[in-house]
């Protein structure tokens, strides 16, 4: 039977609550599924009676917004229907006396960006990085996607509008930037990876834009030895760059780079950071970047796939010997010293690569982690590696209450069944 | 209590540390909010998370429910046990654990006082940011179970932003693990839910909190108002201009004169209208500029005056007029209720002249100190609770202030909690499927309702589930 014809009597079911333009009959083979139906809901109603009709023909759903992240996470082979955020679209709110904005979760997060910068006349900034061009925001919190600027996407959010499983629209914390009553569900619906609930819409906290912004970089041995120019207090990005990760972005830039290097971005007040550059011009092989947005580019290489990378968390004390790890399994590894961060590429291509490639670099990835006393998960990895590997290091001792929660919010497991840790 | 349980938990923690004779059991009837109140039938005082454990284990073995509490210095009643059950007291639970400067974090125990924490990391030049009133006497496990903030959360945010890991025994008496001391997130956030949830998901035996760097400068600033509105538009001023100040608290007249009054007296002009407290901190280049700004904003917004701290002791004297603030005010009348709701800031104006016609016209002593910079408000009413007229008149009013916080974009708490103060006031914010989504995560970590029941849900809908008389209710006043 073909995967059309498998949810044939649901795609009436949703032509009559959606309208016919936004159910489409398929036959695509993604994330390890057999997809028969692509749906793009409106928010609101349009999306709880999907959801409802789903749970009712019990019909797994690969829940996508860009697409940017789709790596990230185990496979959904159950996943019968591909449910697309795109059409999710409430009205947009940027209130830039408060610094505040609600916005669609289906909006690119770029446009966005561009949306705030503009109405709040280049005041405010989303405080998200977007993976790639076509992310949107709804998919950035679903995986809590962070990049070069901005660590927490958890720490932006003030309050969420999401449909559960069951089709209830709910809401939780809302559009002040603080707020204690009842649970904090955002903090849970964020990185959840679409597993509990589908975004409607954020209420972000934004970001005032810097006065001043410069980029420098210098050569620097290890990440442990980069912690002091990163935690300076107008370093708003530190990265560490491996040998190879260096020659890259000097290749970009048009220079000849030889060895591991910071790349620092300052910003914020123009006298700090004066004050601050100052201080970087009398550092040995320190340089002012004038050319080009290495920011851009971090951001970029961070969003496109490389065949495996893992990332992996490290306390500070440990950073040096993390990287070294993860180099001496073959990675090329980009680090975020301030915050403990570090990410590990592997070049690897299925069919060519081989299993000791996977083995090499997961047991690096392990190793690191134990030395950082942090955790890994692994970001981005063909499917074949995905669906027979953990992605998420070790989640077996929380993974009661991963399950628990699933059975809670999706019992019938009907959003992105198994994407999350413990194939939850 | 159950003979049998009694005599269990004593064989855990010894007989010393088991409170249960009525005059012991007193202290532990109300927190801060004082007119709610409910006696535990006993108090348990474990000196580690093994203890807690079989705690844990002994009171679900007898059905009976268990409480986590810290200093009782909370004001939403989150530490009471409604329904007869036990407290598990944190107090001996005191231990810091670990300090690692270079990365930044501290491990400890429930019960280390907040401030603390922050007096013995300051040779590392460190500090913990979340800075709550009570910081000399409230712990850590109470903030992390409140989220507690602080006037500094403006800029460094509130607990949850400060909190890496926590060690957590579930309520059936499972031992977890949730987050690492890097902070990464692996799979759900459960960190994030559990902090602020009121200690209904278990009890926190250890936690590891993120460390701050004491700024390089640190300039403070008080601002002097005619009108406790104009200082409100001066913070709305700065907001808009992207200005980020670590903390920016209103003081008003009427807290200004209590304070006067008292041995917290900070030199304030009392026909003020209301004194704005401006800090920033940061590379004394920043800073400087900021200061400039600050002043050039309180000066546009007419202050009648602006004055720089000169140095440590006036930058402390400043602070006392607004830490002090709720202590004055404790002089005024034998009970202070401290209200807690939040406003988009933008509305701060309208909605301070509204909560003082509510007060006015109900005929209260209501004052106002605040955290400006977040929208916070706290609307401090001095009364009698033994007159049940002004006490009905109290309670009449928080509602008022609360729908009218609401109705303007706001939430019905910032920092203090819903406990059993606000439970009933859920359903102005959240519907009832918001409602049933935060019954899922309940449900998820106890499904058995046996961990601190009773709070952050309006109590109709635990009607249906329980005898509310049985499970204690009827000894809080609802209003």
């Amino acid at each position: 039977m073909s995967a059309a014809a498998d949810v044939g009597s649901l795609a009436e079911g949703l032509r009559r609550e959606l309208g016919a333009p936004a159910v489409e009959e398929i036959e695509l083979d993604l994330e390890g599924a057999r997809l028969g139906l692509r749906i793009a809901p409106g928010p609101g109603g349009a999306l709880g009676a999907a959801l409802r009709l789903l749970g009712e023909a019990a019909t797994p759903a690969l829940v996508r917004g860009g697409g940017t992240r789709s790596a990230f996470g185990h496979p959904v082979p159950r996943a019968r229907v591909l449910l697309e955020t795109r059409a999710l679209l409430p009205p947009t709110v940027v209130d830039d006396e408060d610094g505040i904005a609600y916005l669609p979760a289906g909006a690119a997060l770029c446009d966005l960006r561009e949306h705030v910068r503009k109405v709040s006349e280049g005041r405010w900034e989303i405080p998200l990085d977007p993976p790639g061009d076509s992310s949107t925001l709804g998919g950035c919190l679903a995986a809590a996607a962070a990049g070069p600027l901005h660590a927490a996407p958890r720490d932006a959010v003030l309050g969420l509008d999401v449909t559960l499983a069951s089709g209830e629209p709910t809401r939780c914390g809302g559009r002040v930037v603080k707020n204690v009553a009842g649970y904090d569900l955002a903090k849970l619906y964020v990185g959840s990876l679409g597993t509990l609930g589908v975004i409607e819409g954020a209420w972000l906290r934004l970001q005032p834009a810097p006065e001043a912004r410069e980029v420098w970089w210098a050569p620097v041995d290890d990440p442990r030895q980069a912690l002091a120019a990163a935690r300076a207090a107008s370093t708003r990005v530190a990265a560490w760059l491996s040998r190879e990760v260096a020659a890259e972005l000097g290749a970009e830039l048009g220079e000849n780079r030889a060895g591991p290097a910071l790349l620092v971005e300052l910003a914020g007040d123009a006298p700090a950071v004066e004050a601050e550059a100052r201080a970087w011009a009398g550092r040995a092989g320190a340089q002012r970047l004038e050319q080009g947005d290495p920011m851009a580019w971090l951001r970029a290489r961070q969003g496109r796939p490389r065949g495996l990378r893992v990332r992996v968390a490290s306390l500070a004390s440990a950073l040096a010997e993390v990287a070294r790890i993860l180099e001496e399994h073959g990675a090329q590894v980009l680090a975020y010293p301030a915050r403990g961060e570090l990410h590990a590429d592997v070049d690897f291509s299925p069919g060519v690569s081989g299993d000791a490639t996977v083995e090499r670099i997961l047991r690096g990835a392990r190793l690191a982690a134990r030395a950082g006393q942090g955790d890994f998960v692994v970001e981005d990895a063909p499917l074949a590696i995905r669906e027979v590997r953990e992605m998420f290091g070790d989640p077996e001792p929380r993974l009661a209450l991963f399950r628990a929660l699933k059975a809670q919010y999706d019992p019938r497991g009907i959003l992105n069944p198994g994407r999350q840790a413990g194939r939850v | 209590m159950a003979p049998a349980l009694e005599d269990e938990l004593r064989q855990v923690v010894g007989s010393s540390h088991v409170l249960s004779r009525p005059e012991e059991l007193l202290v532990y009837e109300a927190d801060g909010l004082t007119h709610h109140s409910a006696t535990p039938r006993a108090v348990v005082l474990p000196a580690d998370k093994t203890e807690v454990v079989q705690i844990v284990k002994r009171c679900r073995a007898h059905g009976v429910p268990f409480v986590p509490r810290g200093a009782g210095t909370g004001l939403s009643g989150g530490a009471l046990a409604l329904d007869g059950g036990v407290v598990i007291e944190c107090a001996r639970m005191n231990r810091i654990l670990r300090i690692d400067p270079e990365d930044r974090i501290a491990v400890v125990q429930p019960g280390v006082v907040n401030a603390d924490l922050s007096k013995r990391v300051a040779p590392h030049g460190l500090f913990y940011a979340p800075d709550p009133s009570s910081q000399q006497a409230c712990t850590l496990g109470g903030n992390v179970a409140e989220n507690s903030g602080g006037p500094h959360t403006l800029k460094y945010g509130t607990t949850t932003n400060h909190v890496l890991a926590l060690e957590l025994v579930l309520p059936d008496g499972k031992l977890v693990q949730l987050g690492s001391a890097t902070g990464m997130t692996v799979g759900y956030d459960l960190v994030g839910a559990v902090v602020g949830s009121e200690g209904t998901l278990g009890v926190v035996t250890e936690a590891t909190m993120r460390l701050s760097p004491i700024p390089e400068r640190v300039e403070t600033l008080l601002g002097i108002f005619g009108e406790v509105v104009s200082a409100c538009r001066a913070v709305g001023r700065m907001i808009r201009s992207g200005l980020v100040p670590a903390a920016l608290e209103i003081v008003d007249r009427r807290t200004i004169e209590a304070v006067e009054a008292s041995v917290y007296a900070a030199g304030l002009p009392t026909d003020a209208g209301a004194v704005l407290i401006v800090e920033v901190d940061g590379p004394a280049p920043a800073v400087a500029r900021q200061v400039e700004r600050v002043r050039e904003h309180c000066v546009a917004e007419g202050a009648d005056q602006v004055q720089v701290a000169r140095d440590e002791a006036e930058r402390q004297r400043f602070w006392r007029a607004r830490k002090g603030a709720f202590g004055a005010m404790g002089r005024l009348a034998p009970d202070l209720y401290v209200h807690d709701a939040v406003v988009p800031r933008r509305k701060l104006p309208e909605i301070l002249e509204s909560i003082c016609e509510i007060g006015d016209r109900h005929g209260l002593r209501l004052s106002n100190v605040f955290h400006a910079g977040d929208g916070n408000l706290h609307p401090n009413i001095s009364f009698d609770r033994r007159d049940a007229d002004e006490m009905a008149r109290v309670l009449a009013a928080g509602e008022e202030i609360l729908r009218t916080c609401v109705e303007a974009g706001g939430v019905i708490s910032g920092e203090h909690g819903i406990g059993t103060e606000k439970r009933d006031f859920m359903g102005l914010l959240y519907s009832e499927a918001d409602l049933e989504a935060m019954k899922k995560l309940r449900a998820a970590f106890d499904p058995t309702l046996v961990c601190n029941p009773g709070k952050l849900f309006p109590t109709t809908r635990f009607c249906v589930e329980a005898n509310p008389k049985a499970r204690g209710y009827d000894q809080v006043p609802l209003g």
